[in-house]
């Protein structure tokens, strides 16, 4: 196990687990094992007291449904949470719903969910994608589901946003002032040109230099294939086996 | 609101904004799944579903249950929630009643059968010889078990 070379998701759980502080309420939703596993490597590494609310984990009681995760997120009790989209934008925008016209969709999509809420009223949104193509990082989403921020029209129960996107080759970072992504640092073995190839907006790389990081060490790494990988197995026991046998 | 004109927004009174207000949506019929259930209607059902939510929504609520039991033996287990006889109009009894799909706790989803069904509805012909088979072939549930060959747990 430890000679295996490492995944990609491996590069993204630790470039998770770095985002999040130690003290911090982080939850995950449906059909997202890389943000658990980010969760539970951050808190066996940095954050022993960071309190992650996975959905899905048989260990984590709570007393009834999603509309009382929807109601602690409103009331202001999740730090960070996290999403994603089929489609997701120059300016963080999300779409869940529909690829074509709304009227006429290519692709209908099961929706939104709590999506839009809780990108507004989580302290901040971490988005994960589990590839990294111009199908998916589009100039434009073609229906929005969930914005990152304020942009044209002032929502004024938001308390945060986006901060980060984090994709097979590298992270991405939202700029609050600019109001888009521009690429944070790409993962080992990875360059900016395959990243821009890979994306269908600009990165806002131009005149500066940016980082090629591995944001897994080996001692995280053997953490994520220990225990973290022995308690995501209970949670997503058919992603595991997909992806660590 | 472009693409959704049928609805409408409010003025809170208290902030002064404006929201946009959806309509609650009130089904016909709910069906739930519990794992147990007694003969005046109280049911248990999983707590990270909606299940409760659906049923006090709903006009009517059916409830299938794994298993009947006694009222003083309807208690909710680790992952479960009590859903009062107040909601439920009617309790059917049966065991392997949520495949292909899962019964945390009892039994996993059916992965071959749902990978049956998703290649069957590709296709007119095939999705029409899956109803046959599963659907309208069998008399009652247990022969629907036997045709897909669930194994009791």
């Amino acid at each position: 196990m430890e000679d295996k070379p490492v995944h990609p998701y491996e590069r993204m759980i630790g470039a998770i687990a770095r985002l999040l502080n130690d003290g911090e309420f982080a939850a995950t939703g449906t059909l997202s094992p890389i943000p658990a596993a980010g969760c539970l490597l951050a808190q066996h590494t940095h954050a022993p007291n960071l309190r992650p609310m996975i959905y899905g984990d048989p260990a984590n009681r709570i007393s009834e449904g999603l509309h009382e995760f929807f109601g602690f997120a409103q009331k202001g009790g999740v730090d960070v949470f996290f999403l994603s989209g089929i489609q997701i934008d120059q300016r963080g925008s999300i779409n869940l719903s529909v690829i074509g016209d709304y009227g006429k969709p290519r692709l209908r999509l099961p929706g939104g969910a709590g999506s839009a809420m809780l990108y507004s009223l989580s302290r901040r949104t971490i988005l994960f994608t589990m590839t990294h193509t111009k199908k998916l990082f589009v100039p434009k989403v073609d229906f929005v589901n969930a914005a990152a921020g304020d942009g044209d029209v002032r929502t004024p129960w938001r308390r945060g946003g986006l901060s980060h996107v984090v994709t097979p080759l590298g992270v991405m970072k939202f700029d609050r002032e600019k109001q888009r992504l521009a690429l944070d640092y790409v993962f080992t073995g990875g360059t900016v040109a395959q990243v821009a190839d890979n994306t269908g907006f600009d990165l806002d790389v131009a005149g500066r230099e940016v980082p090629v990081v591995d944001p897994l060490d080996g001692e995280s790494l053997r953490v994520l294939r220990g225990p973290v990988l022995d308690k995501l197995r209970t949670i997503y026991p058919l992603v595991c086996r997909m992806v660590w046998g | 609101m472009k693409i959704r004109d049928d609805l409408k927004t409010v003025k809170d009174p208290y902030s002064g904004e404006d929201y946009v207000v959806v309509p609650p949506i009130v089904p016909d019929v709910a069906v739930i799944h519990g794992l147990r259930g007694d003969r005046f209607g109280g049911v248990t059902v999983l707590g990270a579903r909606n299940d409760r939510l659906l049923a006090t929504a709903a006009r009517k609520t059916i409830a299938v249950v794994e298993a009947l039991v006694a009222p003083d033996e309807v208690l909710p287990g680790l992952q479960e929630v009590y859903v009062a006889p107040l909601h439920i109009d009617a309790v059917v009894v049966a065991p392997g009643g949520a495949h292909p799909t899962a019964c945390p706790g009892r039994y996993e989803a059916d992965a071959a059968h749902l990978a049956a069904y998703v290649a069957a509805a590709k296709d007119e012909a095939a999705f029409r010889a899956y109803l046959d088979t599963y659907i309208f072939g069998p008399a009652d549930h247990d022969a629907y078990l036997k045709a897909v060959g669930f194994a009791r747990p």
